[in-house]
Protein backbone atom coordinates (compact mmCIF):
# COMPACT_ATOMS: atom_id res chain seq x y z
CA UNK A 1 0.00 0.00 0.00
CA UNK A 2 2.52 2.13 0.59
CA UNK A 3 4.51 1.98 -2.39
CA UNK A 4 1.33 2.43 -4.50
CA UNK A 5 1.00 5.54 -2.90
CA UNK A 6 4.84 6.38 -3.16
CA UNK A 7 4.69 5.48 -7.05
CA UNK A 8 1.59 7.59 -7.57
CA UNK A 9 2.94 10.66 -5.75
CA UNK A 10 5.87 10.50 -8.15
CA UNK A 11 3.90 10.00 -11.04
CA UNK A 12 1.72 13.05 -9.74
CA UNK A 13 5.05 15.38 -10.17
CA UNK A 14 4.54 16.34 -13.77
CA UNK A 15 1.44 17.55 -13.70
CA UNK A 16 2.17 19.69 -10.70
CA UNK A 17 5.61 21.16 -11.50
CA UNK A 18 5.88 23.81 -14.31
CA UNK A 19 9.59 22.36 -14.54
CA UNK A 20 10.70 18.99 -14.47
CA UNK A 21 13.28 18.35 -12.19
CA UNK A 22 16.19 15.87 -12.53
CA UNK A 23 15.59 13.59 -8.60
CA UNK A 24 18.85 14.16 -7.98
CA UNK A 25 19.29 17.51 -7.34
CA UNK A 26 17.00 16.90 -4.37
CA UNK A 27 19.92 15.39 -2.28
CA UNK A 28 22.28 18.44 -1.77
CA UNK A 29 21.09 19.39 1.62
CA UNK A 30 20.96 23.16 0.88
CA UNK A 31 17.99 23.09 -1.73
CA UNK A 32 15.60 22.27 1.00
CA UNK A 33 12.60 24.06 1.06
CA UNK A 34 12.08 25.64 4.54
CA UNK A 35 8.61 23.73 5.28
CA UNK A 36 10.96 20.73 5.72
CA UNK A 37 12.45 22.31 9.00
CA UNK A 38 9.60 22.93 10.48
CA UNK A 39 8.58 20.10 13.35
CA UNK A 40 5.88 18.25 11.22
CA UNK A 41 2.39 17.40 12.26
CA UNK A 42 1.98 14.54 14.19
CA UNK A 43 -0.24 11.89 13.30
CA UNK A 44 -3.71 10.50 14.54
CA UNK A 45 -2.68 6.71 15.32
CA UNK A 46 -1.27 7.98 18.78
CA UNK A 47 -0.38 4.05 20.27
CA UNK A 48 3.18 2.91 18.93
CA UNK A 49 3.53 -0.92 19.68
CA UNK A 50 5.68 -1.76 22.39
CA UNK A 51 7.65 -4.46 20.47
CA UNK A 52 9.13 -1.58 17.97
CA UNK A 53 11.45 0.55 20.25
CA UNK A 54 13.64 1.26 17.94
CA UNK A 55 11.58 2.93 15.28
CA UNK A 56 9.80 5.03 18.11
CA UNK A 57 13.24 6.83 18.44
CA UNK A 58 13.61 9.41 16.05
CA UNK A 59 10.38 11.47 17.17
CA UNK A 60 12.74 14.45 17.64
CA UNK A 61 12.93 14.65 13.79
CA UNK A 62 16.32 16.41 12.84
CA UNK A 63 16.21 18.22 9.47
CA UNK A 64 18.39 15.49 7.83
CA UNK A 65 15.40 12.97 8.69
CA UNK A 66 13.26 13.39 5.69
CA UNK A 67 15.74 12.62 3.50
CA UNK A 68 16.82 8.98 5.56
CA UNK A 69 12.88 7.90 4.78
CA UNK A 70 12.87 8.52 1.84
CA UNK A 71 14.55 5.67 0.07
CA UNK A 72 12.08 3.62 2.59
CA UNK A 73 9.18 4.95 1.08
CA UNK A 74 10.08 4.54 -2.47
CA UNK A 75 11.57 1.11 -1.82
CA UNK A 76 8.94 -1.42 -1.58
CA UNK A 77 7.81 -2.29 1.49
CA UNK A 78 10.01 -5.61 2.92
CA UNK A 79 8.10 -5.92 6.37
CA UNK A 80 4.14 -6.89 6.97
CA UNK A 81 1.54 -4.82 6.94
CA UNK A 82 1.59 -4.01 10.45
CA UNK A 83 5.57 -3.20 10.63
CA UNK A 84 4.68 -0.14 7.68
CA UNK A 85 1.51 1.30 9.55
CA UNK A 86 4.58 1.67 12.81
CA UNK A 87 6.65 3.31 11.05
CA UNK A 88 3.97 5.78 9.48
CA UNK A 89 2.66 6.42 13.14
CA UNK A 90 6.15 6.76 14.85
CA UNK A 91 8.11 9.39 12.56
CA UNK A 92 7.35 12.81 11.37
CA UNK A 93 5.16 12.62 8.10
CA UNK A 94 6.85 12.69 5.37
CA UNK A 95 5.64 15.14 2.26
CA UNK A 96 5.30 13.44 -1.14
CA UNK A 97 7.55 13.86 -3.53
CA UNK A 98 5.27 16.22 -5.71
CA UNK A 99 5.04 18.86 -2.68
CA UNK A 100 8.55 18.71 -2.05
CA UNK A 101 9.72 19.25 -5.51
CA UNK A 102 6.54 21.75 -6.23
CA UNK A 103 8.52 23.78 -3.08
CA UNK A 104 11.93 23.48 -4.44
CA UNK A 105 10.34 24.60 -7.97
CA UNK A 106 8.87 27.78 -6.43
CA UNK A 107 11.92 28.71 -4.22
CA UNK A 108 15.07 27.93 -7.28
CA UNK A 109 14.31 27.76 -11.04
CA UNK A 110 16.70 26.24 -13.56
CA UNK A 111 18.45 29.05 -15.85
CA UNK A 112 15.81 29.56 -18.86
CA UNK A 113 18.17 27.87 -21.40
CA UNK A 114 18.30 24.75 -19.56
CA UNK A 115 14.21 24.95 -18.55
CA UNK A 116 14.18 25.13 -22.50
CA UNK A 117 15.66 21.90 -23.14
CA UNK A 118 12.14 19.87 -21.70
CA UNK A 119 10.08 22.40 -23.86
CA UNK A 120 9.40 22.52 -27.20
CA UNK A 121 12.15 24.46 -29.21
CA UNK A 122 11.63 27.79 -29.92
CA UNK A 123 11.24 28.92 -33.58
CA UNK A 124 11.47 32.44 -35.37
CA UNK A 125 8.84 33.36 -37.85
CA UNK A 126 9.81 33.50 -41.28
CA UNK A 127 9.05 37.17 -43.16
CA UNK A 128 8.80 36.14 -46.91
CA UNK A 129 9.70 32.46 -46.40
CA UNK A 130 11.90 31.96 -49.47
CA UNK A 131 13.56 28.20 -48.80
CA UNK A 132 17.62 28.84 -48.37
CA UNK A 133 18.30 25.94 -47.20
CA UNK A 134 17.07 22.15 -47.39
CA UNK A 135 19.17 19.72 -44.79
CA UNK A 136 18.25 16.39 -45.12
CA UNK A 137 19.19 13.82 -41.71
CA UNK A 138 18.76 9.82 -42.26
CA UNK A 139 19.61 7.68 -39.42
CA UNK A 140 18.83 3.89 -39.13
CA UNK A 141 17.17 4.53 -35.54
CA UNK A 142 14.43 6.63 -34.79
CA UNK A 143 15.82 8.10 -31.23
CA UNK A 144 19.21 9.15 -33.15
CA UNK A 145 17.25 11.65 -36.01
CA UNK A 146 14.74 12.51 -33.78
CA UNK A 147 17.15 14.03 -31.65
CA UNK A 148 19.72 15.40 -34.09
CA UNK A 149 16.70 17.13 -35.69
CA UNK A 150 15.64 19.00 -32.33
CA UNK A 151 19.14 19.89 -31.81
CA UNK A 152 19.66 21.34 -35.26
CA UNK A 153 16.05 23.39 -34.77
CA UNK A 154 17.40 24.69 -31.40
CA UNK A 155 20.44 25.60 -33.08
CA UNK A 156 18.43 27.62 -35.80
CA UNK A 157 16.98 29.38 -33.53
CA UNK A 158 19.98 31.13 -31.64
CA UNK A 159 21.54 31.59 -35.06
CA UNK A 160 17.88 33.67 -36.39
CA UNK A 161 16.93 31.31 -38.64
CA UNK A 162 13.37 30.78 -39.03
CA UNK A 163 12.50 26.73 -39.66
CA UNK A 164 10.32 24.93 -41.18
CA UNK A 165 10.30 20.67 -40.01
CA UNK A 166 11.34 18.41 -39.46
CA UNK A 167 9.32 16.82 -41.71
CA UNK A 168 9.36 13.30 -42.20
CA UNK A 169 10.10 12.08 -45.73
CA UNK A 170 9.62 8.31 -47.11
CA UNK A 171 11.38 5.79 -45.50
CA UNK A 172 13.86 4.09 -47.50
CA UNK A 173 13.39 -0.06 -46.80
CA UNK A 174 16.06 -2.35 -48.41
CA UNK A 175 15.23 -6.00 -48.26
CA UNK A 176 17.69 -9.22 -48.56
CA UNK A 177 16.45 -12.35 -48.86
CA UNK A 178 19.39 -14.90 -48.19
CA UNK A 179 19.32 -19.09 -47.98
CA UNK A 180 19.39 -19.84 -44.49
CA UNK A 181 22.54 -22.90 -46.02
CA UNK A 182 23.37 -24.83 -48.36
CA UNK A 183 21.94 -24.40 -52.32
CA UNK A 184 19.86 -27.38 -51.78
CA UNK A 185 17.95 -26.10 -48.92
CA UNK A 186 16.82 -23.27 -50.93
CA UNK A 187 13.48 -23.54 -49.29
CA UNK A 188 14.38 -22.52 -46.27
CA UNK A 189 15.26 -18.89 -46.62
CA UNK A 190 16.10 -15.58 -43.78
CA UNK A 191 14.79 -11.92 -44.81
CA UNK A 192 16.95 -9.10 -43.35
CA UNK A 193 15.85 -5.26 -43.91
CA UNK A 194 17.62 -1.73 -43.71
CA UNK A 195 15.37 0.70 -43.03
CA UNK A 196 16.57 4.38 -43.69
CA UNK A 197 14.76 7.36 -41.98
CA UNK A 198 14.74 10.81 -43.47
CA UNK A 199 13.87 14.17 -41.77
CA UNK A 200 14.09 17.27 -43.62
CA UNK A 201 14.52 20.63 -42.01
CA UNK A 202 14.03 23.70 -44.43
CA UNK A 203 15.77 27.32 -43.16
CA UNK A 204 13.30 29.96 -45.06
CA UNK A 205 14.81 33.49 -45.41
CA UNK A 206 18.00 33.31 -43.52
CA UNK A 207 21.30 35.10 -44.05
CA UNK A 208 23.81 32.78 -46.10
CA UNK A 209 26.38 33.61 -43.84
CA UNK A 210 24.22 32.68 -40.92
CA UNK A 211 23.28 29.30 -42.60
CA UNK A 212 26.22 28.00 -43.61
CA UNK A 213 27.63 29.01 -39.65
CA UNK A 214 24.31 26.50 -38.54
CA UNK A 215 25.86 24.03 -41.30
CA UNK A 216 29.28 23.86 -39.74
CA UNK A 217 27.93 24.00 -36.33
CA UNK A 218 25.75 20.95 -37.06
CA UNK A 219 28.92 19.55 -38.83
CA UNK A 220 30.98 19.76 -35.97
CA UNK A 221 28.94 18.55 -33.38
CA UNK A 222 27.79 15.44 -35.95
CA UNK A 223 25.70 12.92 -33.92
CA UNK A 224 26.66 9.17 -33.85
CA UNK A 225 24.98 7.11 -36.83
CA UNK A 226 23.05 10.53 -38.41
CA UNK A 227 24.00 11.59 -41.92
CA UNK A 228 23.52 15.02 -43.19
CA UNK A 229 23.25 16.22 -47.00
CA UNK A 230 22.19 19.87 -47.16
CA UNK A 231 20.85 21.74 -50.55
CA UNK A 232 21.67 25.49 -50.31
CA UNK A 233 20.28 27.91 -52.71
CA UNK A 234 21.34 31.45 -53.05
CA UNK A 235 19.80 34.62 -54.53
CA UNK A 236 20.98 36.62 -57.07
CA UNK A 237 19.88 40.63 -57.69
CA UNK A 238 17.65 41.26 -61.13
CA UNK A 239 20.68 42.53 -62.82
CA UNK A 240 23.04 40.16 -62.09
CA UNK A 241 23.99 40.86 -66.02
CA UNK A 242 25.46 43.65 -64.69
CA UNK A 243 27.49 42.30 -62.34
CA UNK A 244 28.52 40.08 -64.04
CA UNK A 245 30.21 42.74 -66.70
CA UNK A 246 31.34 45.02 -64.20
CA UNK A 247 33.46 41.77 -62.91
CA UNK A 248 34.55 41.01 -65.93
CA UNK A 249 37.71 43.20 -65.99
CA UNK A 250 38.97 41.02 -63.53
CA UNK A 251 38.16 37.48 -64.34
CA UNK A 252 40.24 37.79 -67.08
CA UNK A 253 42.81 39.12 -65.58
CA UNK A 254 42.50 36.04 -62.98
CA UNK A 255 42.30 34.00 -66.36
CA UNK A 256 45.53 35.49 -68.31
CA UNK A 257 48.23 32.86 -66.67
CA UNK A 258 45.91 30.39 -67.55
CA UNK A 259 44.83 31.53 -70.71
CA UNK A 260 48.13 31.64 -72.06
CA UNK A 261 48.87 27.64 -72.24
CA UNK A 262 46.14 27.53 -75.04
CA UNK A 263 47.11 27.71 -78.54
CA UNK A 264 49.08 25.98 -81.28
CA UNK A 265 52.39 25.24 -81.06
CA UNK A 266 54.83 27.18 -83.64
CA UNK A 267 57.20 23.94 -84.34
CA UNK A 268 54.26 21.62 -84.76
CA UNK A 269 52.62 24.08 -87.75
CA UNK A 270 52.29 22.04 -90.89
CA UNK A 271 53.96 24.67 -93.66
CA UNK A 272 50.89 24.62 -96.66
CA UNK A 273 47.58 25.26 -96.11
CA UNK A 274 44.60 23.20 -94.54
CA UNK A 275 43.83 21.91 -98.35
CA UNK A 276 47.22 20.97 -98.68
CA UNK A 277 46.28 18.68 -95.74
CA UNK A 278 42.99 17.85 -96.63
CA UNK A 279 43.87 16.85 -100.04
CA UNK A 280 47.00 14.68 -98.84
CA UNK A 281 47.43 10.91 -99.59
CA UNK A 282 46.04 10.17 -96.24
CA UNK A 283 42.82 12.06 -96.60
CA UNK A 284 42.19 10.72 -99.96
CA UNK A 285 42.84 7.18 -99.01
CA UNK A 286 39.08 6.98 -97.80
CA UNK A 287 37.23 7.34 -101.06
CA UNK A 288 38.85 3.93 -102.11
CA UNK A 289 37.55 2.20 -98.68
CA UNK B 1 50.44 -13.77 -72.51
CA UNK B 2 50.54 -14.96 -68.95
CA UNK B 3 53.96 -13.27 -68.13
CA UNK B 4 52.61 -10.06 -69.30
CA UNK B 5 50.26 -10.27 -66.53
CA UNK B 6 53.16 -9.96 -64.16
CA UNK B 7 53.50 -6.26 -66.00
CA UNK B 8 50.31 -4.93 -63.41
CA UNK B 9 50.93 -6.39 -60.77
CA UNK B 10 52.77 -4.43 -58.19
CA UNK B 11 55.76 -5.00 -56.51
CA UNK B 12 54.41 -5.29 -52.66
CA UNK B 13 51.01 -6.37 -52.33
CA UNK B 14 48.69 -3.42 -51.73
CA UNK B 15 46.10 -5.12 -50.22
CA UNK B 16 44.71 -5.50 -46.77
CA UNK B 17 42.41 -7.84 -45.09
CA UNK B 18 41.00 -10.97 -46.93
CA UNK B 19 43.31 -12.27 -49.80
CA UNK B 20 43.16 -14.91 -52.12
CA UNK B 21 45.14 -15.65 -55.22
CA UNK B 22 41.63 -14.97 -57.45
CA UNK B 23 41.46 -11.58 -55.33
CA UNK B 24 44.57 -10.33 -55.87
CA UNK B 25 44.44 -11.19 -59.51
CA UNK B 26 41.01 -9.60 -59.83
CA UNK B 27 42.18 -6.23 -57.86
CA UNK B 28 45.40 -6.39 -60.46
CA UNK B 29 42.90 -6.29 -63.36
CA UNK B 30 41.24 -3.32 -61.76
CA UNK B 31 44.80 -1.71 -61.26
CA UNK B 32 45.10 -2.74 -65.19
CA UNK B 33 42.24 -1.17 -66.17
CA UNK B 34 42.31 2.30 -64.37
CA UNK B 35 46.12 2.46 -66.09
CA UNK B 36 44.58 1.94 -69.86
CA UNK B 37 41.58 3.13 -69.53
CA UNK B 38 42.29 6.55 -71.14
CA UNK B 39 43.77 4.74 -74.05
CA UNK B 40 41.68 2.04 -74.63
CA UNK B 41 38.99 5.19 -74.81
CA UNK B 42 40.90 6.66 -77.97
CA UNK B 43 41.04 3.74 -79.36
CA UNK B 44 37.82 2.75 -79.44
CA UNK B 45 36.90 6.09 -80.75
CA UNK B 46 39.46 6.35 -83.61
CA UNK B 47 37.86 2.77 -84.41
CA UNK B 48 33.97 4.10 -84.48
CA UNK B 49 34.75 7.17 -85.81
CA UNK B 50 33.90 7.17 -89.60
CA UNK B 51 35.71 10.67 -90.79
CA UNK B 52 38.83 8.78 -90.64
CA UNK B 53 40.40 6.98 -92.80
CA UNK B 54 40.20 2.99 -93.24
CA UNK B 55 43.60 2.00 -92.47
CA UNK B 56 43.76 4.35 -89.63
CA UNK B 57 40.60 2.51 -88.02
CA UNK B 58 42.21 -0.38 -89.05
CA UNK B 59 45.23 0.20 -87.29
CA UNK B 60 43.49 1.05 -84.42
CA UNK B 61 41.35 -1.82 -84.32
CA UNK B 62 44.42 -4.50 -83.94
CA UNK B 63 46.29 -2.09 -81.21
CA UNK B 64 42.83 -2.45 -79.47
CA UNK B 65 42.88 -6.26 -79.77
CA UNK B 66 46.53 -6.70 -79.16
CA UNK B 67 46.35 -5.01 -75.43
CA UNK B 68 46.42 -7.03 -73.13
CA UNK B 69 43.79 -8.93 -71.69
CA UNK B 70 43.72 -7.63 -67.78
CA UNK B 71 43.19 -4.04 -69.71
CA UNK B 72 39.56 -5.10 -70.77
CA UNK B 73 36.95 -3.58 -68.06
CA UNK B 74 34.72 -7.54 -68.44
CA UNK B 75 37.66 -9.06 -66.90
CA UNK B 76 36.45 -7.42 -63.59
CA UNK B 77 34.33 -9.45 -60.91
CA UNK B 78 33.16 -8.00 -57.87
CA UNK B 79 34.65 -10.22 -55.01
CA UNK B 80 33.18 -10.77 -51.65
CA UNK B 81 36.17 -8.75 -49.92
CA UNK B 82 35.60 -11.08 -46.58
CA UNK B 83 35.95 -14.39 -48.21
CA UNK B 84 37.16 -13.64 -51.97
CA UNK B 85 33.86 -15.80 -53.45
CA UNK B 86 32.35 -14.34 -56.82
CA UNK B 87 29.35 -15.57 -56.79
CA UNK B 88 26.43 -13.84 -54.97
CA UNK B 89 28.32 -10.48 -53.86
CA UNK B 90 26.06 -7.96 -52.50
CA UNK B 91 27.14 -4.81 -54.10
CA UNK B 92 25.68 -2.35 -50.81
CA UNK B 93 28.35 -4.08 -48.81
CA UNK B 94 30.51 -5.93 -51.66
CA UNK B 95 29.96 -9.15 -49.59
CA UNK B 96 29.19 -12.98 -50.39
CA UNK B 97 25.52 -13.63 -49.47
CA UNK B 98 27.17 -16.04 -46.75
CA UNK B 99 29.00 -13.73 -45.39
CA UNK B 100 26.30 -10.93 -44.98
CA UNK B 101 23.78 -12.99 -43.35
CA UNK B 102 26.50 -14.45 -40.59
CA UNK B 103 27.44 -9.97 -40.19
CA UNK B 104 23.97 -9.16 -40.18
CA UNK B 105 23.27 -12.18 -37.35
CA UNK B 106 25.91 -10.68 -35.08
CA UNK B 107 25.27 -7.39 -35.87
CA UNK B 108 28.14 -6.03 -37.35
CA UNK B 109 26.34 -4.57 -40.18
CA UNK B 110 24.57 -0.88 -39.04
CA UNK B 111 20.74 -1.04 -39.57
CA UNK B 112 20.04 -4.20 -40.60
CA UNK B 113 17.81 -6.35 -39.04
CA UNK B 114 15.96 -10.02 -39.24
CA UNK B 115 12.41 -8.71 -41.28
CA UNK B 116 9.13 -9.73 -40.72
CA UNK B 117 5.94 -8.59 -42.43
Amino acid sequence: MFSYQASRSLLGVGKRLQVPVPFRSLSSSTQTPPEQKKTPVADQTPTPTPADPVEASPKQATPAAPFNAAPAATTPAVDTATSTTDIKSSEPRVKEWAERLGAFGEENRLPRSVQAIYLRPLRRKAEHGLPVCDLQLRSYSVRNVEFFADFAIRAAYYLNLPVSGPVPLPRITERWTVPRSNFVHKKSQENFERITLRRLIQIKDGNPQAVQAWLAFLRKHAFYGVGMKANVWETESLDAAKDMDTSLSEVEESLRPHLAQFGQRKDNSAPGTIFDTLNSERFTERKNV
Amino acid sequence: MSKMAGLFRPKKLDLSGFTNTRLIRDHNKRIAFEQTEPERQALRYMIRNTSLPGRVRAQAQLQLSQMHAYTRPTQIKNRCVESGTARSVFRDFRINRYQFRMQALAGELPGVKKASW
